[in-house]
């Protein structure tokens, strides 16, 4: 009774097998990459792939910049299309140091998938308050910036054809005149070309805390590092030994420093500009309090 | 230095080498056997922690070949009180995709510790699931025990993994991915359990994923199983109250053995009111075992991440291949294929891959 039982479900079994192997994937007919119905008439934007100008259209910019972005951005990370290739790609992250934000090929020890998926050790799974106040990303988008990672995180297209134009600063963080909530981590200076990072012991700067008056006052130090990540050539970061209290700053070249900024192919480009001492400032901004 | 050593020492040799996945949950293995997960784990829902029958199901029914129990002494425990354990995995994958760069890599999948500690025997412990690596140390349990999971009622409070449908070792399986309900998705509150014969039931009350940066809301899950020794049937429900809407879930699995082959069966559907969709999944297994120590596993899995929207299924069929020469270690080749909507090269990847899993 038993052995008979056992062969019905058996060929219950197979029968259900069958099943499933006859079920088959959808053909995603009027479908957009992603799986969503295309809606008549529609912007042509970039479906959601494994590179990185896809990752800033479809999540960066929509979703992560509406906080990531501009002096509060939390953490000092900027997602908009401008800085998040540089402030993501070997920059350890704030909240565990240990830990690249994007670490190439490694999408597992890669801090922003750890956030994505919750799994972080410190701070909230983002994007932040999902999916109370928003959807968390599926696991099929973090799987595409899985997937990117696991590619080595190459950068845009668009940005690495711009090696045909003459080496320039592209984007300072934060940028002069700006003020930023809480102290900024690191000051990042990007640039259109890959460094020379054989020349990286010739720069040294510091920051310098003013005081508030018309003419530049110094009142504080804070002596910085620099360094530039091999994970992406085209981002100096400039990090002070310890945090920056709220105040008004400037970042600057040491005197002894040599202030021209080499490329891999010799091109050479002058960071910041002369002060009243003659020494180059990259960049002015504020630091303001934490509420 | 006989053929057999030098074989142990080259496996040995390539673990140490390879930089070491999920904890172990193989429930084919329970269907196999008619066993309830309480019988191997410690965990009375199954995976990490292997208690005395475990660890002797490891050392003599599971693997090709025994070692001398003179030789090997290993219980797990420390002390009468402590017992320990562990599972290590370290893969190499190639993954190719269509208009995409095939990448390949050898990877630490997971190395995973575990400590049960008994306070009062039979009544009172606490169980802790770390990983270790990659990355940083990570808690992913732990727990303060009261009460008997073996026969009768038991609390739970601390952090856990839910019971939701089958505790597969294959993270990435569609079912776990429908669900958000995995090995890598502990969350924080209090489990009632109740074992009792072919019954197992759980109720759990915890924070949800949902809110666990808002401090509000809270989900529950329940899931009953029914074991006998060759088949047995569960059912679970869970539902997550949160802000941005709430999420519904239901699953339906089975297991049946029928002569040398084990089959698990799992459907799930989630209703998802913060995406204001519908998912379904599920899982069909079949595992052979072809020899004492190889297992042949067949996996057709089914997922439709929104019922409203047509032509968007995806499907993905497994081939895997497990062979446990000697106790505790395991080596594991597998092929997955994905089928999905044409237009996305991720949904229609190819994963080949070899995994060396050692494990005490």
């Amino acid at each position: 009774m038993i052995s008979r039982s056992t062969n019905a479900l058996a060929r219950a079994g197979v029968a259900l097998s069958l099943a499933f192997l006859a079920a088959c994937a959808g053909n995603g007919d009027g479908l957009d990459a992603n799986g969503q119905p295309l809606v008549p008439g529609g912007s042509a934007s970039l479906p959601l792939s494994a590179d990185f100008e896809s990752i800033q259209e479809n999540i960066f910019t929509p979703i992560c910049s509406v906080c990531h972005a501009g002096a509060s951005a939390p953490e000092g990370l900027r997602l908009d299309a401008a800085d998040s290739y540089n402030l993501l790609v070997g920059v350890p992250s704030t909240e565990v140091p240990s830990l690249d934000r994007v670490k190439p090929g490694d999408p597992t020890d890669s801090y922003i998938i750890q956030k994505l998926q919750g799994h972080a050790a410190v701070g909230a799974q983002m994007p932040d308050g999902c999916p109370t106040t928003q959807p968390c990303l599926s696991a099929t988008t973090i799987g595409f910036i899985q997937q990117w990672i696991t590619n080595g995180a190459p950068p845009a297209a668009a940005a690495a054809a711009t090696v045909s134009a003459p080496l320039a600063v592209t984007s300072i963080v934060p940028d002069n005149m700006e003020s930023v909530n809480g102290p900024p981590p690191q000051v990042m200076v990007a640039f259109n070309h890959e460094l020379d990072v054989s020349q990286l012991a010739t720069y040294s700067a510091h920051f310098e805390k003013l005081a508030p008056a018309a003419a530049p006052t110094v009142i504080d130090q804070v002596p910085a590092r620099m360094s530039v990540s091999s994970a992406n050539l085209r981002a100096l970061m400039i990090w002070p030994v310890q945090p920056l209290s709220a105040g008004h700053y400037r970042l600057v070249m040491d005197a002894a420093s040599s202030s021209q900024i080499s490329d891999i192919a010799g091109q050479q480009v002058t960071l910041g500009a002369p002060d009243e001492r003659g020494e180059n400032v990259i960049s002015t901004f504020d630091v303001e309090a934490l509420p | 230095m006989n053929r057999r050593s030098l074989l142990a020492a080259l496996i040995v040799t390539i673990v140490a080498l390879l930089r070491a996945s999920p904890s172990t949950a193989e429930p084919y293995l329970a269907v196999e056997e008619g066993y309830k997960c309480n019988v191997c784990h410690v965990n009375p829902t199954g995976g990490g922690l292997r208690n005395d029958f475990g660890i002797t199901y490891a050392k003599v029914l599971l693997p090709a070949e025994t070692v001398d129990n003179s030789i090997d002494t290993w219980t797990g425990k420390l002390t009468d009180r402590l017992r320990i354990g562990g599972d290590l995995r370290a893969d190499w994958s190639r993954d190719t995709a269509p208009n995409s760069p095939t990448t390949q890599a050898f990877a630490l999948e997971q190395f995973r510790v575990y400590a049960d500690l008994t306070i009062l025997p039979d009544r009172l412990g606490i169980y802790v699931d770390e990983q270790v690596a990659p990355g940083g140390s990570q808690n992913e349990e732990a727990y303060v025990r009261y009460g008997s999971t073996v026969d009768g009622i038991y609390l739970k409070a601390g952090q856990f993994y839910l019971p939701f449908g089958w505790r597969l070792q294959d993270q990435t399986a569609f079912v776990q991915q429908v669900s958000g309900i995995n090995m890598t998705t502990p969350d924080k509150g209090v489990e009632v359990g109740w074992e009792h014969s072919a019954w197992s039931a759980q109720f759990d009350l915890t924070n949800g994923q949902a809110n666990a940066s808002t401090g509000s809301g809270y989900q529950v899950i329940t899931q009953v199983v029914y074991t006998k020794p060759i088949w047995r049937v569960g059912i679970a429900g869970s539902s997550t109250q949160s802000g941005a809407g709430d999420r519904h879930m239901g699953a339906l699995f089975a297991g049946l053995k029928t002569g040398p082959i084990a089959w698990l069966a799992e459907g799930d559907i989630v209703q998802d009111d913060s995406l204001e969709r519908t998912e379904a999944g599920g899982l069909l297994e079949a595992d052979w075992r072809v020899l004492k120590g190889h297992n042949l596993k067949l996996t057709a899995e089914y997922e439709d991440p929104d019922r409203a929207v047509r032509n968007n299924q995806q499907t993905r069929y497994s081939l895997v291949y497990e062979y446990t020469p000697l106790p505790f270690l395991q080596l594991r080749a597998g092929y997955r294929h994905y089928f999905g909507i044409p237009q996305n090269n991720q949904q229609n990847q190819q994963l080949t891959f070899f995994e060396l899993h050692g494990y005490f």
